[in-house]
Parts: C-alpha cells; structure tokens; sequence
C-alpha cells in the first residue's frame, strides 16, 4: 500500500527533529472541559434557534435535505403509477403538472443543492482541520433561510396552488397569462430565497477553505473532496446569481407588469432562457463535483491506498468548472439560435467528457490490483460508475444536434438526466452517508441492510430508466399526464413503474436504517474505515471542539502519516475560553493570525425572519420591499454590534 | 499517540485586517454582486440590441448630465473613505469620523439627485421594456446605496463610542471595501443606460 506515498519514514521524521527534541504534550482536563463549555451549543427550545456550530448545521441541512427527497421520491412514485397504463386517471392532468414541476424543483434545489452543500459544511472543517465555519452565524443564517423557503415552496402543494411550469419555469407560460395565482410567484420567491442560502454557504465554504486550513495543508495537500467543495462553491458563487436576477425580473413582470420577457413591449423571452440556463447548466455539475470528489474519498478509504493521480484529478475537478459555464447554449439548441454559436457549444459541450473520463481513468488505477473492501459506501460507489458512465453516453449524444432535434422532450431526455443525477449525485450521496454517519452520531450504520438497500437501489434504478430511453426513440413526449393505447408505449411503462417502486423500496431502506440506527447501531470505534483524512483524526462522534488539538500536516495522508509514526505535531497557543481557530495563508497554510468566533446567538433566525417578512409581503403589496429593508437593517446591527467587553488582548 | 507542540500561535495578532477571513468574506459578497451587476448589464445589452429602436421611438436617451455629477460624487465618496481609514490608522478617532460623515453625505446627495432625476423620466417601468430596465436598474444601485449610508452610519456610531483605534479597524475596513464596490458599481450601469444608446 506505501509504493505510491512519499510519507516520511520514521528515520527520515527523526533526523528533522532531533534537535531540540520536542515535549511531549499532555492533555490538561480542566483545559478540555473549558474547551467543552466554550464550544457548546445552547439547549431546549430557544436553544435550537441559536447554534452555529459548523456541525450542527451541516447535520441540519442533510437531514431536511432528505426529507425533501423522500417527499419529492414519493411524487416521482405517484407519477409513475398514473404512467403505468395507457389511459390511467389517477393524477388529474392539473395535478399532474403540478407534481412534475414540484418533484423536478425540489429534487434539484430542496434536495441535491443542500445535500451537498450539508455535507461539505459537516465536512470540509474537520477534514481541514479546523473548528467551525469562517463564519459561523452566516451559516446559521442560511440554514434558517433555506429551512423557510423550502417549507413555503413545499406547503403550496397541499393548498393546491403549486406552480405547474416545469423546473425551468419558461415564459411565457409561465407568465402571468397563463399561469394566474401565486403559484409562479411563490416558485420565484422562494428560489431566490435558496439560491440566498446557496450563496452564504458557497462564500463560507470559500474562505474557510482558503484561510482556516491547519497549518502545512498546502494547497496540493488538501483532500479531493475539499477541492471538489471549493469548486462548487465558486461554481455557486458565478452561477446562482443569474437565477436570482432571472427570478427577480420575472416577478416585476407578474407584480408591477413590467416588459422584460413581454415580446409587445420589447422584451424577450428567450432571455429568460439565456439567465436560467447560465445557471441551470453549471448547476448540474454543482451537483456533479462534490459528488465525484465523494467517490474519490471513498475509493481512498476503501482502497486503502493514496488516490492515483491526484493533480490530474485536482485539475478535472477545476476544468470541470470552467467549461461548464460554456454549456449553456445547450439546452436551447432547438430554439434557432445562429448557427456558428451553435457549433461552438456543440463543441463545448463533447468536450466536459474529457477530465470526467480522466478522472474516471484515475480512479480505475486506483482501484487496480488494491484489496479492496466492499463496504456499502464503496459499493454505492461502484453503483455509481456503471450509471454514471452510461448517463456519460447518452450526454455525449444529446449534444449532438441532429440528434438533440430528434429525441428533444421525449422520454429519452428524462432517462438521461435521471441516469446523471441519480447515478451521478445521489448514488455517491449515499454512500457518503453510510461513510460519514459515525462522525454524524457515533453510530455505525447497519451494513446488511446497506447491502440490500443498494442491491434494491441499482436493479430498481435500472429497470426504471432504462426503459425510458426506448420510449423516447420511439417518440413519447415528456411531461404528459398520459397516452393512447394505440401508441404502444403501455409494457415499457408498466416495467419503469414497476422498477421504480423496487428502485424507491431501495431508498427507503437506507432511511429507515439510518433512523433506526441512532438508536441500535453498533457503537463506531475511533476512525472505523481506516482513513486518511482529518475528519477522522478525533472520536466518532466528534467533541464540540471537533478536535483536542488543531494538527500539523506534513503530507496528503495526515492520518495515516500518525499512524506510522506514532506521534503527531499539533499547535498550540490556541485559548480555551474563547472560540479561537488558526488562520493560515492561502497558498502554503502558514499561520498567519488567530479568528475570535462569535458564539451561539438568535439573530440569525431574527434577520432570516425578516428577509421571510419582505419575500412573501411583496407579493401582496410594494411597502414590504421597504419594511424588510429596515427590519434587515435592525437584526443585522444586532447580529454585528460587538459585544461588551469589547475583545481586549 | 505522542503529540508535540508543531508551531505555536500565541503570539498571532487576534485583529487581523486584510489577512482576517472577514476581509476575503466581503470579497466574496462582491464577486457575487459584481455577477448581479454583470447579469443586469446583459440582460440590458441584450435587449437593447435586439430591439429595432432604443430608446423606443419618441424618447431620446436619457440626460447626461446628473448621472454624470453622481458618477463624480461616489468616485469622490471612494476617495474620502479612504482618508477616513488613514485617520483611524494615524490614531486620530475625530478624523475618522469626519471622513466616514463627509463619505455619507457625498453618498446622501447622490440619493437626492437620482430620485429627481427618476421623478423626471418621461417613462414608467410597465410602459416597454426600456422603460423597465431604467427603473428596475435605478432601484437596484438607489438600494445599494442607501444601505452603504446605513452600514456606515453605524460604522459611525461606533467610532464616537470610540470602539475602534488603530489596532481594531477590520469594521472599518471591511466597510470601506464594500462601499468602494457600491460607488464603482455605478461605472457599468452608467456607460450602459446612458452612453449604451448613443453608441450604438
Ligand atoms: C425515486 C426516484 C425517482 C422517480 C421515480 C422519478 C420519476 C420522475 C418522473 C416520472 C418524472 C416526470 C417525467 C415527465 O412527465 O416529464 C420526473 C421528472 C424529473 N425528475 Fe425525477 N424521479 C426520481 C428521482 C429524481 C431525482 C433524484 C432527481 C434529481 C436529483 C430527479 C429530477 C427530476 C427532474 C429535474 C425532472 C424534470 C421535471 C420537469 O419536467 O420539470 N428525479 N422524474
């Protein structure tokens, strides 16, 4: 297993630091119990309003997030069986409508946005070494925000005013001529309020990654899934911001009847098109990287051995990031645009398949001839190469235009998509799960179960969708409530109902094991799988603090440096009775200065309130846009008025 | 496992300015904004180059001559700013808070004249979509900065109170930075709204 890391021996560490030999350091308990009360976050009622442990949050914004996608798992269900025969009237076409629009929203911004990003807050501190988030009230602030957008967004459904546009949301339908009521305008508001919470995470994510990182975590030292994070978050960073002036403009045009997608006052509809788009694409892969550098650390872990070709790897992720905001023309290929622009993004878009496949060449190499140990997350993780590379395929396909002509809005486009997210994202997001419960509870999560869920997981999803590209050859359009029997689409349909209720049994089957095992799962020991990363350097689960002593790093494979070794460098000098952490530089990770961070406080939950406040008011009358602006303004001066006394040092 | 002391940060500085996490966290605001701006600007370009006419027939492009006064008074704005964060630097606290007054009112006086000169568009923003581009991207750089006034007045408010010295300035400095954003915002949209028609 060490043929491929330069970890320094034992000789080599003893030669650098025979002189002056270093103390060793002994944990002081009165320390680690001021350590502790510092650290902790309040309790009871008004307790859960105010933490903003980096932890706390994270779990916080996975668990909701999976509660989104078993809600949105069981329209998805719900609109398979109305498919399941020619002719069937279980869904109403208007509720039809409304459950594709409301599944394809909340899979994509209730559910796989926050899952990620869930699980880069709960990870990415800890893998870096660190003891929270840069800032960790913004992050309470997102999770509030995203909490209340997501649950106004979902109650429309159940009072039968949920928008019926699709995902995308297209003017004009969805324009006030066609879509009167709040639906379309609960859908804009309430999308800018989770792109807002995308974007606070996104900045946190940034600059905890580039400043809070232990010291000697170089940048070519830190884990492939921390650079995954970084990537999506500047991914974030570019691309929300389209939505949110495309969402803005479109409902000034349902409130006030301004003219900006109104082609009889000079507007264009395709410019909704153009801004939702240079969102919409990167969007896909904002799902997609952190996702891959999920499966980069599983495979390591699982593989015992350091990732083969870490810099190309590194450099796919980044690559990724970038091409994928030239994407965007793609999904208008069938509106007419000029024809060179056309072959640019045909281009463009053959040309992502290049660092996926690089990356998916790395990972075979390191998976070559290694013992590997086929727990469930690496088992989703090999679930995960099959789908993905055929969902790979089929992209490679579409991009094509003749070809993207002929299957446009048929079945074939939802097999393809669901074989990129479902393979692409939420197969590594489970397996993520099963990976990092212990550091979430303490617990390890039952692995028999595991095993069936994802042998239920992987016949189900493939029996499901794999149909689909059939019926889409043969001219089944997509969002129709149903079919004629004489189009002879009614076995193929009947097999993906089918295949999905297995596939959703699957699911469901994690579910209920992960509830289950909070309760009766096995005790985890100290870094269960073996791995290499600093998440791990602590108990399972993690004290308040994350980590006794924030760790030196002198490679890749920290943890399994100390193993070795038998002994680590850690820096002290770091104060208990306040929340302290290092900051380092951005390239090299030198210390450079200390953070003081705030601690447990309610404004975050106020100022969020008031931004709900402004968001719905505004659809019912202007004067909120200036009442939110000044309750805005109170809570943020309660959230930053420095408290008495005032840090003196 | 044995543990040794790897490197020892007691004697960091705890008030950090440009190296403070704060400092690249409003850099981070900004490239967001900046995308906000950038999205509004083409959105605008766009339609401005599709349309057969822009402004629509009978309107002539929108006055030169406030928009550009404004675009003298925030770049000024940037410049007292800046003396206000050398005062605090020097120690003197009077200074401070007289650069962060001047800064606000230049601000003030901006805000004066953009809404006469909005009260003066011969357009409203549910007449054509030019009509909605020049209010909904005027709303949104009047927004702005109104909340750079509030946000320094606090920063003000603090400085008599006599919380900052030449040590503990990151407040004053993370401020100034995103005023100079709000001020050098003005330079896109207007090149765009007002010199974007003539050219074209
Ligand atoms: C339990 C598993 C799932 C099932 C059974 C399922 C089923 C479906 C069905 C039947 C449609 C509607 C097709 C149509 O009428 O056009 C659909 C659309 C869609 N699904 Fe899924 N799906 C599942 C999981 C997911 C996941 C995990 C995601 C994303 C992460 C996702 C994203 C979407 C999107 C974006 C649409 C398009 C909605 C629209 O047309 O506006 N689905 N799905």
């Amino acid at each position: 297993m060490e043929e491929r890391r330069e970890a320094p021996t034992r000789e080599r560490r003893s030669e650098e630091h025979q002189e002056p030999l270093h103390p060793a350091i002994e944990d002081d308990a009165e320390e680690t119990r001021r350590l502790t009360e510092t650290w902790a976050a309040p309790t009871g009622f008004v307790g859960w309003f105010m933490p903003v442990n980096q932890r706390i949050i994270g779990r916080r914004f996975i668990v909701t997030a999976f509660v989104y996608f078993v809600l949105a798992g069981l329209l998805g269900i719900a609109m398979r069986l109305q498919l399941a025969a020619p002719e069937n009237d279980l869904l109403a076409p208007e509720i039809y409508n409304q459950f594709f629009t409301v599944h394809g929203t909340a899979m994509m911004f209730l559910f796989a946005i926050p899952v990620l990003e869930g699980f880069a807050l709960f990870v990415v501190p800890m893998m870096i070494g660190t003891r929270d988030m840069a800032f960790p009230r913004l992050n309470a602030f997102g999770y509030y925000v995203y909490l209340i957008g997501s649950g106004v967004f979902f109650l429309m459904l159940l009072v039968g005013m949920a928008p019926k546009a699709g995902w995308f949301n297209y003017v004009p339908l969805s324009g006030k001529l066609y879509e009167p009521g709040l639906g379309v305008d609960i859908w804009t508001t309430m999308i800018t309020f989770i792109e807002v919470s995308a974007l606070t995470a996104a900045v946190e994510l940034i600059v905890t990654i580039l400043k809070l990182r232990a010291p000697g975590m170089t940048l070519n030292r830190m884990p492939v899934f921390v650079w995954a994070s970084l990537v999506m978050a500047f991914m974030i960073v570019f691309a929300m911001p389209a939505i949110i002036v495309a969402s803005s403009l479109l409902i000034l045009d349902r409130l006030v009847g301004t003219g900006f997608f109104v082609p009889e006052m000079g507007g264009d509809p395709l410019l909704w098109q153009h801004l939702f788009w240079f969102f919409g694409h990167p969007e896909v892969y904002i799902i997609l990287v952190p996702a891959l550098g999920m499966v980069s650390t599983i495979i390591t872990t699982f593989c015992q051995r350091a990732l083969f070709g870490y810099t190309a790897i590194v450099m796919s992720i980044v690559a990724t990031g970038f091409v994928s905001f030239g994407l965007w023309v793609h999904h208008m290929f069938a509106t007419g645009l000029p024809h060179l622009g056309m072959s640019f993004f045909m281009a463009a878009s053959a040309l992502i398949a290049i660092p996926n496949g690089i990356q998916v060449f790395c990972w075979i190499a390191t998976m070559w001839g290694s013992r590997m140990r086929l727990a469930t997350p690496m088992l989703y993780v090999l679930g995960f190469f099959w789908v993905f590379v055929m969902g790979g395929l089929t992209g490679v396909m579409v991009a094509s235009i003749p070809f993207d002509l002929q299957v446009h809005d048929t079945y074939f486009l939802v097999a393809h998509f669901h074989y990129v997210l479902i393979g692409g994202s939420v197969m590594p997001v489970i397996g993520a799960l099963y990976y990092w419960y212990p550091q979430m509870t303490g617990r390890m999560m039952s692995e028999t179960a595991g095993k069936i869920s994802f042998g239920l997981v992987f016949v189900g999803f493939n029996v499901t969708f794999f149909p689909m590209h059939q019926l889409g050859l043969e001219g089944m359009p997509r969002r129709v409530y149903t079919y004629l029997e004489e189009t002879g689409w009614g076995e193929l349909n009947l097999v993906a109902t089918i295949g999905s209720v297995v596939l959703a049994a699957g699911f469901a089957t994690t579910m209920v094991n992960a509830l289950a095992s909070l309760r009766w799962g096995e005790t985890a020991r100290r870094n269960p799988w073996g791995a290499e990363t600093l998440e791990w350097a602590t108990e399972s689960p993690p004290p308040p603090y994350n980590q006794r002593h924030i760790p030196v790093v002198k490679s890749r494979e920290p943890v399994w440096d100390w193993r070795e070794e038998d002994e680590r460098p850690v820096v002290v000098g770091l104060r208990s009775d306040r929340r302290e952490v290092v900051v380092t530089s951005m390239l090299d990770a030198e210390p450079q200065a200390v953070q003081v961070l705030p601690g447990p406080t309610i404004w975050p939950f106020l100022s969020a309130l008031a931004a709900t406040v402004g968001f719905i008011g505004i659809l019912f009358h202007p004067v909120f846009f200036v009442v939110s602006f000044f309750l805005a303004f109170f809570s943020f001066v309660g959230w930053f008025w420095p408290r008495r006394p005032w840090q003196e040092d | 496992m044995r543990q040794f002391a790897g490197t020892d940060v007691s004697g960091l500085t705890r008030f950090a300015k440009q190296t403070h996490p704060l400092y690249a966290g409003i850099i981070g605001l900004i490239a967001i904004e900046l995308t906000v701006v950038a999205m509004l600007v083409v959105s605008y370009s766009y339609l401005m180059l599709t349309a057969p006419e822009w402004p629509p027939a009978g309107l002539a492009p929108a006055p030169l001559l406030w928009p550009s006064v404004n675009l003298g008074l925030l770049l000024t704005s940037m410049v007292t700013m800046r003396w206000a964060g050398n005062r605090i630097t020097a120690g003197d606290r009077r200074g401070l808070i007289l650069g962060l007054l001047a800064s606000v009112s230049l601000h003030a006086l901006v805000l004066v004249f953009r809404a006469l000169e909005m009260a003066a568009y011969e357009f409203r923003w549910d007449d054509h979509a030019y009509g909605s581009l020049m209010w909904t991207i005027s709303g949104f750089h009047f927004t702005h900065v109104a909340s750079a006034i509030v946000g320094t007045l606090v920063v003000a408010i603090l400085a008599v109170k006599g919380y900052f010295t030449p040590e503990r300035q990151l407040g004053v400095v993370v401020d100034t930075l995103y005023w100079n954003f709000v001020s050098a915002a003005w330079i896109p949209f207007y090149l765009a709204l007002y010199w974007g028609p003539r050219l074209i």
